[in-house]
């Protein structure tokens, strides 16, 4: 089975709770600073004809055509065969290149280390067959992982997935 | 070599808030590496929050007060000196000792705030000293729910969310984020991804607002009056269970006329909620079987505190949802020591349970062995009706909690004696003689007994020892032996722990292998027995507050401080406060103090209406003063269409660990520097203080005072 990998929230089911930033933090030992996912509340809005609240999850999509990836000088930046987008910190020089580069404004800097950091799904736990710590930690669910084409499906909106192909635009 | 480098797992369970979620925690070279859920933990199935997923900040932060700790200079001042646990102990035994030669034991208060499961070592000390008073939230947080549902159906009806309810009611209550102490969030987003119905009383939009078939945006504090317009319509239509009626409930034909004091179009008066709305939320409930409601604290803590939970048990009662599956049941616990006989009440001699403070008064209260703070903060000033001497307090802070903080500060400054056990210097603490360092729940083993009413015990356990640290159960039952009560407590406190298993025939160490216990679930058991009430019957029409002199009947009371009741203050004050919505990275007072949790909610929010901040030259994200007669304090300001441009809704629990002088900012946000406690606002049979519902004004912070 080959594909890509990546990670997306269904925002209908985020409760805005929380959970996942921190479980995030403890897997990656990270500082106050960073923060590869991070849950913000959107304005209330009319959705099937009653006000209700969204949460906005900003985290890495792993595009197809990463723009960090583009715009990094120093090729600290690389996707893989499978889809997962990552930055070299042995590489990266701190020239916040990719934090202008990313179209959704997700990749972060540790400010203390001058780095360019950004969720790398997980690695060591994806090596393991794990799923990503956020994914464990979400009490509703809404965090699917796993491949491109069949997130989507799985997350009941698979018109997303032409809109995820192009992020890159 | 051992295998230290390796890494261990033991499996426990979650106390960073009322607790319930099993977790994994991962230990190497005897330190804490990794805190996840417990998929095999048959409540929470896997699911945390970021407050537990957080522990480990807690466990290794530096501010951690790690040995016990005495005033070296004045009150307040900020001075500490190291101590021995025997100091400290004989120090506070030596003037327990004293107070109770020279005034009694009644002289001495304990208190507890949430209780971090300690509440039943806690009152076995405090019973066996010999004193009746313990300051508990009890009188406005779940204490008052028990009392209420006590004298009405013999004990508290919890919603049987596992055994798909057709229709749910969430009541003044945001349970995804925190959960309760009898209940876990997740299992709400369970039943409700299994189809039930969903209706949502609040006045401010949540998640589950926006998610709910039907949105009841009521007016702060007319939560009662609704409920009754409820039970209105479910009489009026003939919408109740009648079989129910006719054998399980006791003054039906009073009731009925009390509900026929409140026809749904009066109720749209008080409460703004539409007359069609309410009909259609009391026909969706009464006609879906089973339903269940679950409520929150939000409709405890106002003058209406017992009645509201009344009616919304008689809501249940009438509509044939109590007890059966899918409703609101009355789980069944494991066989073990129960927490009041473990308590001990019985060992408090009369003529000292008569003392209690404030008991003759507020009659529900002292039933349930609680009081309301007012009457420990005047006995402190006035020494009336006899001094108070001596507090400890465990866990608590008060000085943010409490209605009225200044009246508090003002309390514990002047009390002659005070010592408090916690974790970190708290504003509450900083006022103390005395600090004692508490274990954090990875630091010592533990029965979670907190899920009584669910029908579970959980095994929490000691992973790792911090400093001195002691649990509070090792506190009590250490200054206990140094006070002649030697005979009533074991040699250390696992020996506590077996006493309280004896009934299972386990053992501690047996238990913890096991990991939890569940009793076995008998629904209907009125059928067999009645309801544990004076009739056996539910109590519509209560025989016991009757026979004490309060209204027998549940009724609606204007909150006291209203546009209604208090006209001549819209001038001044023109929009209604509403306090206390939660936060999902914090527990009342706690974790302001966690990096990663503080960073997700740096300040404290204010949530106003567009409108209001157009009027009043507020934009999102501007600092704001909020003001009643009190005092003010400031939070930050969140524009949002989700609550009522006349209201606003400030947070609660805030003070700032940062800020390193002994006040930690307790008066800068703290919102019970605005709220009363005046009597006058109490629930009359509870004393319930009103944290709830008041007045204010709103205005941007001038330039400079940012």
């Amino acid at each position: 089975m080959t594909g890509e990998y990546a990670l997306i929230v269904k925002t209908a089911d985020c409760i805005g709770c929380s959970a996942c930033e921190v479980a995030c933090k403890q897997e990656h030992g990270l500082p106050v600073g960073p923060r590869w996912i991070k849950v913000s509340a959107d304005d209330p809005r009319e959705i099937d004809g009653r006000l209700q609240l969204r949460y906005t999850v900003a985290h890495c999509l792993h595009c197809t055509s990463p723009g960090c990836l583009s715009v990094c000088p120093v090729d600290a930046i690389t996707k893989r065969a499978d889809g997962i987008v990552l930055v070299d910190a042995t590489l990266c020089n701190g020239c916040l290149s990719c934090i202008d580069g990313c179209p959704i404004g997700v990749m972060q800097f540790d400010e203390d280390k001058r780095l360019a950091e950004k969720c790398d799904l997980c690695l060591a736990r994806h090596d393991q067959g794990l799923n990503p710590a956020c994914v464990n930690a979400c009490p509703t669910g809404c965090i699917y992982y796993g491949y491109t084409s069949e997130i989507f499906t799985k997350a009941g909106t698979p018109e997303l997935l032409s809109k995820y192909k192009n992020i890159d635009s | 070599m051992s295998d230290s480098n390796e890494e261990k797992i033991v499996k426990s369970y979650c106390r960073s808030c009322h607790g319930g979620c099993g977790v994994l925690v991962s230990v190497r070279d005897g330190r804490i590496v990794r805190i996840e859920g417990d998929p095999e933990s048959p409540a929470s199935r896997g699911s945390m929050c970021s407050k537990g997923l957080a522990a480990m900040q807690l466990v290794y932060h530096p501010d951690r007060v790690t040995y016990p700790l005495k005033r070296a200079g004045s009150r307040g001042e900020g001075k500490w000196q190291r101590i021995s646990w025997d100091e400290a102990l004989d120090t506070i035994t030596g003037k327990l000792k004293q107070v109770k030669m020279e005034f009694g034991a009644e002289s001495i208060v304990l208190g507890y705030g949430t209780g971090r499961n300690y509440e039943s070592f806690l009152y076995r000390f405090s019973n066996l000293l010999g004193t009746p008073n313990v300051l508990t939230a009890g009188h406005m947080c779940y204490g008052s729910r028990i009392a209420a549902t006590a004298i009405t159906c013999g004990k508290l009806p919890v919603c049987d969310f596992d055994k798909n309810p057709a229709c749910i009611i969430v009541w003044g209550n945001n349970i995804l984020w925190t959960n309760p102490d009898e209940q876990v969030g997740v299992r709400l987003s369970r039943a409700l991804s299994n189809g039930a119905k969903l209706i949502v009383v609040d006045p401010r939009l949540t998640f589950v607002a926006g998610k709910a078939d039907i949105w009841l945006q009521l007016r702060p504090g007319t939560d009662a009056a609704l409920a009754l317009g409820m039970a209105n319509v479910i009489i009026t239509e003939q919408l109740y269970d009648k079989t129910f009626v006719r054998d399980y409930v006791y003054g039906w034909d009073k009731f009925v006329e009390r509900a026929q004091e409140y026809p749904p179009e009066k109720v749209e008066e008080i409460t703004w909620v539409p007359a069609e709305m309410i009909r259609k939320s009391a026909r969706l409930y009464a006609q879906s079987k089973p339903a269940c409601i679950q409520w929150g604290v939000a409709i405890e803590q106002t003058i209406n505190c017992i009645d509201s939970n009344r009616i919304l048990t008689d809501l249940m009662a009438i509509t044939g949802n109590l007890d059966v599956p899918g409703g609101n049941v009355f789980y069944t616990p494991p066989k073990v020591r129960t927490i009041s006989e473990f308590a001990l009440h019985r060992n408090l001699p009369p003529e000292q349970a008569e003392k209690r403070l404030g008991g003759s008064t507020y009659k529900l209260a002292n039933r349930i062995a609680v009081l309301t703070p007012k009457e420990v903060w005047d006995a402190i000033f006035t020494d009336k009706p006899y001094p108070v001497k001596a507090m400890l307090l465990h866990g608590t802070n008060p000085l943010i909690t409490r209605a009225h903080s200044k009246e508090v500060y003002r309390a514990l400054s002047q009390v002659d004696f005070l010592a408090v056990t916690d974790f970190f210097l708290t504003p509450t603490a900083e006022l103390a003689d005395i600090v004692l360092p508490a274990a954090t729940w990875l630091e010592f083993d533990d029965i979670g007994d907190y899920m009584f009413r669910h029908g579970y015990i959980f095994a929490r356990k000691k992973v790792v020892q911090i400093g001195e640290c002691w649990s509070d159960h090792k506190i009590f039952s250490e200054l206990g032996k140094r006070l002649g009560q030697e005979n009533y407590w074991r040699d250390d406190p696992e020996g506590d722990l077996d006493y309280i298993l004896e009934p299972s025939g386990l053992t501690w160490q047996q238990f913890a292998e096991i990991g939890f216990l569940q009793g076995e679930m008998e629904y209907r058991k009125h059928e067999k027995r009645g309801f544990s009430s004076p009739t056996r019957k539910v109590e519509l029409y209560s025989t016991i507050l009757e026979e004490w002199g309060y209204d027998p009947l549940p009724r609606y009371r204007e909150i006291p401080e209203s546009p209604i009741s208090k006209p001549e203050m819209i001038e001044q004050y023109p929009y209604i406060l509403i306090t206390g919505a939660r936060i999902p990275v914090f527990f009342h007072t706690e974790y302001r103090m966690i990096p990663w949790l503080r960073e997700i909610h740096p300040d404290p929010i204010v949530e106003i209406h567009p409108d209001l901040g157009k009027e009043h030259g507020i934009k999102d994200g501007d600092w704001v003063f909020i003001e009643s007669p009190r005092g003010k304090v400031k939070q930050r300001a969140r524009l949002t269409t989700g609550i009522n441009p006349g209201v606003i809704a400030a947070q609660h629990g805030w003070w700032f660990p940062e800020i390193k002088d002994p006040g930690h900012g307790w008066d800068m946000s703290n919102i019970n520097i605005l709220t009363d406690n005046d009597p006058a606002g109490y629930d009359p049979a509870m004393g319930a203080t009103n944290l709830r519902v008041l007045l204010c004004k709103i205005y941007p912070v001038g330039e400079g005072l940012q």
